[in-house]
């Protein structure tokens, strides 16, 4: 089998991430709340965010959920990413994030350890693995309380 | 090898199938994905190529010699369907898209015979096909799905649905083998039983047409389905095995050419068994192809390949049970290999079953990862996925060894980093 390949998928930091998340459980309070599903896989991410009073920036982001190491740890390096950022601001990054899983673009410096995920690129049945949750957190974003769906697929 | 020594199956049957013999990743291809769908001998993709390139033409209608050979040989294909399930007449096998299509038609056509508290009986381990449609069926009509589940041995509970079953049981709606469990169920049994109650019984035989002798008769199913992709046929195809005066008593499912008798303005009469459930020109190329497939099977002989798959799931068993990591889902196989179908879907520690089937594809193993389309069952089972290997009659012990180690390999690799 071949090893190189396999590390260049599952990179050490994807599967500390994996194995010890850092954001698994539930904001609180709960300001958005959506659901995520992969439905050729059943992977299910539920993720939850906590915004400032103005809602213009995100001040924590938790998820819970079962899947893959990928999925998993994409969730978990994206939570902490997302971290203090302004709604405009993440909004950007889920579209560098896609970009990136297409090829096209790579995160500046202070953000490199989202790069980890491009290794998830060059087996492309795995890609939705990875973006499930970043698809989950668009949806949380963009879409009022009253016309969430109770799931988000990234079927597309 | 001594000269006196018999081939195995798979040895004899290997050079049938080209696709067999490919790199994946740079190593040989040890296809196990054959409850999703089987791989197709030579005599398969001839028969296919052979009738666009010599007798291409649409069936029923034409005078002309070309239309006449389609015709033969569709109706041809339907005979030896018949005769592989051992069908009292041609006329009750209906050629249909897949499995899934054949229980769509009963549920439509027969189903809307159904009225407020009629009762289904299901079990947990259907394949979706087997449940959606009865679902859709339950809302129309008002009619209530029960459901039997598993065993503690992950088996068909018998005795839950003896009691389940009553007066207000219009049908029993079952799978013969279970894609994810393995476990073989006694349909014969569960029919008599049905029958008692003056039930009908559907038997999803997708898993167990391909894999052993098939006998509608000796089961007294009054429907059964099959899907040619599983069984060496191309996609496209499958059929619906009824009981003919059963058959004759539903009304059409879909409306349109080659379904009818006479044909005026306002309404319509329907062509007789099987035509009236065959609207529109079927899938020709394909159900002349099932044939070939049909005939490849038989001439192997169920019951050898049957016996070869026991001796797979022996191997197969006695090699999973080396690796303490995995917990196995369906009921265990005798020595011999009996008791079970050559399937095995499990879990492995700390490796999600995606993870597990990408490490394997790098071995060349093709493995499925999912819910294998029983959703409920996982659920029943508290798993949200599971890996799955399932064997056909061209695989071999050396496969199985392939798939062992890396699978092995697999194990300890995240072992090795979680510590």
């Amino acid at each position: 089998m071949s090893l190189d390949n396999l590390r260049n998928l599952y990179q050490q930091v994807i599967l500390e991430h994996y194995k010890k998340p850092r954001n698994r459980g539930k904001t609180s309070p709960v300001h958005r709340h959506q659901r995520g599903h992969n439905p050729s896989c059943g992977d299910t991410i539920d993720l939850t965010l906590q915004l400032d009073e103005a809602g213009n920036h995100i001040q924590d982001v938790k998820f819970e959920g079962e899947g893959c190491a990928i999925a998993m740890s994409s969730a978990d390096l994206m939570a902490d990413a997302m971290r203090g950022k302004s709604v405009k601001e993440a909004l950007e990054m889920i579209q560098r994030f896609q970009a990136m899983m297409k090829g096209e673009a790579e995160f500046p410096k202070e953000l490199r350890k989202l790069n980890v995920m491009q290794g998830v690129a060059q087996f492309p049945v795995r890609i939705k693995c990875a973006t499930l949750t970043w698809h989950t957190l668009k949806a949380a974003l963009e879409l009022a309380h009253s016309e969430t769906p109770e799931y988000v697929s990234n079927e597309s | 090898m001594t000269l006196t020594q018999e081939k195995t199956l798979a040895a004899q049957v290997r050079p049938d199938f080209p696709i067999l013999h490919q790199q994946v990743n740079g190593k040989p291809l040890v296809y196990l994905d054959n409850a999703a769908t089987s791989q197709k001998p030579l005599v398969v993709l001839d028969a296919l190529r052979d009738y666009y390139e010599r007798d291409n033409a649409n069936v029923h209608r034409g005078v002309h010699t070309l239309s006449s050979r389609a015709t033969d040989a569709y109706e041809g294909a339907r005979d030896k369907i018949a005769k592989f399930v051992n069908a009292a007449s041609r006329q009750e096998i209906v050629f249909t898209r897949n499995a899934s299509e054949a229980i769509n038609l009963v549920a439509y056509a027969w189903g809307s015979t159904l009225k407020q508290g009629d009762e289904i009986i299901l079990s947990v381990m259907e394949h979706h096909s087997n449940l959606i449609p009865w679902q859709m069926v339950a809302q129309r009509t008002g009619a209530v799905l029960k459901f039997v589940e598993p065993n503690a041995n992950e088996e068909f509970n018998l005795e839950q649905y003896k009691a389940l079953i009553s007066n207000k049981t219009r049908l029993v709606s079952i799978l013969h083998v279970s894609n994810t469990l393995g476990y073989i169920n006694p349909v014969a049994e569960i029919t008599a039983i049905a029958h008692h109650y003056g039930a009908r019984v559907l038997v999803d035989a997708c898993q167990s047409v391909p894999h052993m002798p098939v006998d509608v008769q000796a089961m007294d199913c009054d429907w059964l389905v099959a899907s040619g992709h599983k069984m060496c046929g191309p996609t496209g195809v499958g059929f619906l095995y009824g009981k003919l005066d059963l058959l004759r008593s539903m009304p059409p499912f879909l409306g349109g050419g080659e379904m009818i008798a006479d044909v005026f303005l306002d309404h319509a009469t329907y062509a007789d068994l099987p035509h009236k459930f065959e609207a529109g020109t079927p899938a020709i190329g394909e159900a002349i192809a099932l044939g070939a497939a049909v005939d490849y099977l038989s001439s192997l002989g169920m019951d050898k390949i049957h016996a070869y798959e026991e001796q797979l799931t022996a191997y197969l068993f006695q090699q999973l049970q080396q690796i303490p990591e995995l917990r196995i889902y369906g009921p265990r196989p005798t020595l011999e290999g009996k008791g079970r179908a050559a399937l095995a879907a499990f879990t492995a520690g700390e490796v999600h079953p995606h993870d597990l089937s990408t490490i394997l594809d790098e071995a060349g193993v093709a493995i499925r990862a999912g819910h294998h389309c029983t959703q409920p069952l996982h659920r029943y089972l508290k798993v949200q996925s599971t890996a799955r290997a399932s064997l056909y009659f061209y695989n071999t012990q050396a496969e199985i060894d392939v798939f062992i180690a890396a699978l092995r390999e697999a194990v300890d690799f995240f072992a090795s980093i979680f510590g």
